[in-house]
């Protein structure tokens, strides 16, 4: 559960219907034909831009912005320091049945590449394949979403000009022309927080994720070529933390020795 | 060459020349000149033997070669 995401959202909900209505109302800002243009438009602009699948994918997405437990690099560390024990006690073909515990496919299917024996480069070749595709999947949903953020204010702006087009056909009335242009202007107000507020967000929130995920299997592909080549459990230790930021390592050092007690 | 054997079963020959060293993890580790790496099957004392007896065979083929040119 990532509650950041959620917070973020009823945050800035909260913060923008206060401060509107500290100086106003808050039903100036609902409309109905309003949210059809943008909301609507936006949507259906968007399932011009890329192919259903993409666009049903959205939905699983959106659900790990708020449902994605964050892994912990220090766990992942551990594991394969315990593989790598393994390792050096009984040899690489005891990995296997360790192997069939991990949760993790990426990982389970590199040690299982190297209990069948597969040549390091090619063990190398085949995880930085499955690394770049991954990369490449996330991507696509974050496109999705920065296209999504990108098509919102245009909407609104679209939306401001049908309002301000109604208005300006039937200006003979001075006084309906400020409520009619305010009404126009909600369209682009519309846009503005879809984008602002949803959309870009939650595309910089995947990317993070993405980039996250991208460096907890490349920990993983360096602890496993390192067990591959039999190395020193501590060295590889030594050689994992270095992908780790200094706060992070200090975890993973209070961990380890609470563990030995 | 000297026939190496990888952990799944798949037997390879390969040039004893370009062994670096060989360490024991306890899996047979084999390092190239290269920094290629080979995992194989054999223990490392086989793998010693099977070079010596491959140098040995191309010394002797050698030798004989070496005999008959000076006759």
């Amino acid at each position: 559960m990532d509650i950041a995401t959620l917070a973020g959202i009823i945050a800035g909900i909260s913060f923008i219907v206060a401060g509107i209505m500290m100086s106003g109302d808050l039903g100036n800002f609902y409309d109905a034909p309003s949210i059809m243009i943008t909301l609507g438009g936006t949507l259906a602009a968007t399932l011009i831009s890329y192919p259903i699948k993409n666009i049903i994918g959205i939905f699983r997405v959106t659900k790990n912005l708020f449902f994605t437990k964050a892994k912990d690099p220090n766990g992942i560390i551990r594991q394969i320091i315990e593989l790598a024990n393994i390792a050096r006690k009984e040899g690489l073909l005891a990995l296997e049945e360790a192997a069939y515990k991990l949760e993790d496919p990426f990982m389970q299917k590199g040690i299982l590449l190297i209990v069948d024996g597969t040549d390091p480069e090619l063990v190398r070749n085949i995880m930085e394949t499955e690394l770049t595709f991954m990369e490449e999947r996330h991507s696509q949903g974050q496109a999705v979403f920065e296209t999504m953020a990108s098509l919102a204010p245009a909407f609104g702006m679209i939306g401001t000009l049908i309002g301000l087009i109604n208005m300006l056909k039937k200006l003979d009335d001075p006084s309906s022309v400020g409520p009619n242009m305010a009404v126009a202007l909600v369209t682009t107000f519309y846009g503005s927080i879809l984008a602002n507020l949803f959309f870009t967000p939650m595309a910089n929130k995947l990317k993070h994720r993405s980039a996250q995920e991208m460096l907890y299997k490349e920990i993983m592909l360096e602890g496993i070529l390192s067990i591959q080549a039999g190395e020193n459990p501590r060295i590889i230790e030594e050689k994992l933390k270095a992908f780790l930021s200094p706060q992070e390592r200090e975890a993973l050092h209070h961990n380890s020795t609470a563990g030995e007690e | 060459m000297i026939k190496v054997t990888r952990l799944n079963g798949e037997e390879f020959y390969i040039n004893p020349d370009l062994i670096q060293y060989i360490e024991k993890t306890p899996n047979t580790v084999i390092t190239l000149t290269n920094d290629k790496k080979v995992v194989v099957k054999e223990e490392v004392e086989e793998v010693i033997e099977r070079i010596v007896a491959f140098k040995r065979q191309i010394f002797c083929s050698f030798q004989r070669n070496d005999g008959l040119a000076g006759e």
